[in-house]
């Protein structure tokens, strides 16, 4: 049957979103719910209180500090489901359920797939984003208000951003899906990425050259902004003598060259693939 | 040969035997210094970066180096030893184990030998590379009771591995769930980046269940002097000795329930049903 | 004797095994034969001492499967079909080492037992080569050793030649066979829904289905219930289904169907060479052409359609 190509990719891109819903979705069983969206990312928020307490006493002007640690550990759940969890899937998708190979050989092109599929993982990711800063709120007294949320400048930060994320994640999905024993690394990868995020400490306290590089990375600008978004002028801020829009442009940029980055990885990790034959291989999961 | 002599031969056996493949794996394994080298030591950095963004006392970060190491055991028993008997029923392994005529406690006690020698080194080269890069410090004198404390706190965390392994069998077949669920609470509630005693009475004595607690306490105590004093070093060490029996026993009743009702359900251990 | 088992579940419950009664003497390969489902996976997770039956009584080797099973453990064996079992780190040699110290053979003798029959299923060359890296085909090779290499006094083999190609196939039922000569003491349980497997190994077979024995004996006195039968294979082009209404005309004892190439083959058990004519007739007026018709000597399918009524596909699609 001749299908339109525009057709064709939304209905790909669709049922991969489906796909990635159903199979590793956790809203429609309570436990696994719990246990991903509220006690591990609770948990981790409550180290960092507890490490922030036992510093500063949780006294003046450090609170601003809090905020930014709460805010940085909760949107965070988007790179974890969005780098980690999303490369644990396409695995799964490899060796556990045998159907990668359908999805690489169909007439859809394999990179729309793979962004239907980190996209539900994003999705899912929000309700522990939700749960965290509503917890934070109620339980630490965070002055979050929803009415005076930028709402327009945390769209366009986390739009890009869930761009630079779809773009390192699937180039890495590839680089895992051209060798063997890929299971952990996706994990390792975004520790690693956590390393250089201003996630939950401010990028320059790293040494020289580990906050250069942590300065190229997309995920500090968008914390940044995320944070500005939601608790402008009562947060932490990294980056004080810029302004929104020049986080922003800077946001921008360092996407464009994640997405630039990433395909250029994607096509050779993809002809690596091939060659090896590791696309349909029966890996152990 | 007595009945008796025969099988404490055939456990010596099964110890050894189960606890060959761990040791080899960390040579012919190389991804292991990803996993379980790469991880613990990201995660300490992070942490580390923290209190320094926080301009913490440079003792906090020896806080963080010691807790990033005992993290390596911790991953270990959930991972290596409470969600391995659930690999072991999904490619029938189990099976074969349990219709041989060695026991579950040899062979998990060998899973035990095997993943502690493994991980020490593991734990080790933590300690080392997040101490020479942090430029941590550690009390001379505190070495030698803290390397007993270490021993005792390893045989009661792997004792607690050993009871996750049978438990994890009960609750389902996607065992990796369950270590996902312990991972960062207890890491949290067990103090692996800040001192116990900030959990206040109530959280830290519910939180000293777990063997990882007062052990790392206990040895923060005496290698970091100044460490804040949850319980004092000689109570915390005797609270983790005696939990060795205790959880001793109950991954033995666990065991021998878990056997009882597989073979009466045929379920649990086998991969058929 | 009267082994039964029922799983009950919130739902429902399910007889797996009813009433079996069956005697397996010392020295004999016998066969458990039927299809998926059947109860034979059952009946040996019993005898092996994994499950408690719900009723009834069982000895292996003269010990009792639920009170002496641990006295019982050290003399039995399993090797069951596309087994994964172990660890993909360890090499050939070390994994079987590995699962004899669980059996607590000094590992001297162990080591050379286990050399001995990887040289004899040609297993001698990948000793050394990791078991991630073997093929379907040697690793079943491999779990065969370790079923062989405790010397059981019975061994336990539950459908161990499926998904393998023929060669592999052969040369595992031709080192049981040989195992089995050097000590006619040894016995060997088998259980196959091949019936070809079946009827060239086994001394005795019992037909099992929905968890009752439906007849025991040897392969020859199992074909011998349709050896009064005529047997016929009918091959159709294909049309409309005809099964049913083949097995309404009279004279025809059992028939069953499968589907090859695109031709529907019919395997039809007639009282006589008569009854073939009102079986052309039906063909004939169902509109369906006949591609070939022959005559054959029966097999144990012939007699499992005549027992139980329906193919052994058929059985397992319900």
């Amino acid at each position: 049957m001749v299908v339109a190509p525009a057709a064709r990719t939304w209905t790909g891109f669709t049922t991969a979103v489906r796909l990635g819903w159903a199979v590793s979705s956790n809203w429609t069983r309570p436990a696994l719910f719990v246990i991903y969206a509220v006690l591990r990312p609770i948990s981790t928020a409550l180290i960092l209180v507890v490490m922030y307490n036992v510093i500063t006493g949780g006294r003046g002007n450090a609170r601003t500090y809090l905020s930014f640690l709460i805010i940085g550990t909760a949107f965070w759940a988007f790179v974890n489901e969005g780098v980690s969890e999303f490369a644990v899937g396409i695995l799964e998708d490899r060796g556990r359920f045998k159907m990668l190979k359908y999805a690489y050989l169909a007439p859809l092109r394999f990179p729309i797939f793979l962004v239907g599929r980190a996209s539900s993982k994003l999705t899912s990711a929000a309700a522990s984003v939700l749960i965290v800063l509503v917890v934070a709120t109620v339980g630490l007294r965070l002055p979050i208000s929803p009415l005076e949320v930028n709402y327009g400048l945390l769209a366009i930060a986390c739009l890009l951003a869930f761009i630079a994320v779809m773009a390192f994640s699937i180039a890495l999905s590839m680089i895992l899906l051209a060798g063997r024993d890929a299971y952990g690394y996706g994990e390792i990868m975004a520790q690693v990425l956590y390393l250089f995020s201003g996630a939950i400490f401010p990028i320059a306290v790293l040494p020289g050259p580990l906050a250069f590089l942590a300065s190229l990375s997309p995920l500090a600008y968008w914390l940044e902004l995320t944070r500005r978004a939601i608790l402008h002028g009562r947060v932490y801020e990294m980056f004080p003598n810029l302004s929104d829009g020049e986080v922003l442009l800077r946001l921008a940029l360092a996407t464009a060259g994640t997405v630039a980055l990433g395909y250029l990885t994607y096509l050779w990790a993809d002809r690596r693939a091939r060659r090896k034959g590791y696309i349909d291989m029966d890996a152990n999961f | 040969m007595n009945d008796r002599a025969e099988g404490a031969r055939l456990f010596l056996k099964t110890i050894v035997a189960r606890a060959y493949p761990r040791v080899v794996a960390a040579n012919r394994q190389k991804s292991w210094v990803f996993f379980d080298l790469a991880f613990p030591l990201v995660g300490t950095f992070a942490m580390v970066f923290v209190y320094e963004g926080l301009h913490a006392p440079k003792q906090f970060l020896g806080f963080v180096v010691m807790g990033g190491a005992m993290l390596a055991f911790w991953q270990n028993v959930l991972w290596s030893m409470g969600a391995q008997f659930s690999w072991d029923r999904d490619n029938g392994t189990l099976e074969l184990y349990a219709i041989s005529p060695t026991t579950f406690e040899g062979v998990l006690l060998g899973m035990a030998v095997g993943a502690m020698f493994t991980t020490t080194i593991r734990g080790a080269a933590v300690l080392l590379i997040g101490s020479l890069l942090f430029g941590v410090s550690y009390s001379l004198s505190g070495i030698l009771p803290a390397a007993g404390i270490f021993l005792l706190t390893l045989a009661a965390l792997y004792c607690l591995g050993m009871l996750l392994a049978s438990l994890f069998l009960f609750y389902s077949r996607e065992a990796w769930h369950l270590s996902n669920a312990l991972q960062e609470p207890v890491n949290f509630l067990s103090g692996l980046y800040f001192p116990v005693k900030a959990l206040g009475a109530y959280v830290g004595g519910a939180a000293s269940l777990i063997p990882l607690t007062l052990g790392l306490d206990a040895m923060r105590q005496v290698l970091l002097p100044g460490t804040p004093r949850f319980l004092s070093p000689g109570l915390e060490t005797l609270a983790v000795a005696a939990q060795i029996p205790l959880f001793a026993f109950l991954a033995y009743s666990s065991l021998r329930f878990m056997e009882a009702r597989a073979r009466r359900e045929g379920k649990l251990i086998s991969k058929w049903s | 004797m009267g082994l039964g088992r029922v799983y009950k579940t919130r739902s429902e419950t399910v007889t797996a095994l009813d009433s079996v009664d069956l005697k397996i003497r010392e020295g004999e390969l016998f066969g458990v034969l039927g299809p998926n489902g059947a109860g034979k996976t059952t009946l040996i997770k019993i005898l092996v001492t994994l499950l408690l039956p719900t009723s009834g009584t069982a000895r292996v080797d003269g010990f009792d499967v639920v009170t002496e099973y641990r006295r019982l453990r050290p003399r039995i064996s399993i090797v069951s079909g596309g087994e994964n079992a172990g660890y993909g780190i360890l090499k050939v040699r070390e994994q079987l080492w590995m699962f004899s110290q669980f059996y607590g053979m000094p590992s001297g003798p162990a080591r050379a037992r286990i050399d001995e029959l990887l040289e004899r299923l040609g297993l001698a060359d990948v000793a050394n080569r990791q078991i991630s890296g073997l093929s379907s085909g040697m690793r079943q090779k491999m779990n065969l050793v370790r079923g062989l290499m405790t010397d059981p006094r019975v061994l336990f083999l539950d459908e161990p030649t499926v998904a393998l190609d023929v060669g592999a196939a052969r040369d595992l039922r031709q080192e049981v066979g040989r195992w089995m000569e050097e000590d006619p003491t040894r016995t060997v349980i088998l259980t196959t829904h091949y019936m070809q497997e079946a009827d060239d190994l086994c001394d005795r077979i019992a037909i099992v289905n929905k968890g009752r024995i439906v007849i025991e004996g040897t392969p020859h006195s199992l074909k011998a219930e349709v050896q009064r039968d005529v047997v016929v294979d009918l091959q159709l082009e294909p049309g409309t289904p005809l099964l049913d209404r083949l097995r309404e005309v009279e004279g025809v004892g059992a028939a069953s169907v499968r589907e090859e190439d695109g031709i529907d083959r019919f395997s039809l058990l007639l009282v006589d060479d008569g009854v073939l004519t009102n079986v052309i007739s039906t063909v004939e007026r169902s509109g369906r052409r006949v591609a070939g018709l022959a005559k054959r000597q029966p097999t144990l399918e012939d007699a499992f359609v005549k027992l139980v009524g329906r193919s052994m596909s058929e059985e397992e699609a319900n």
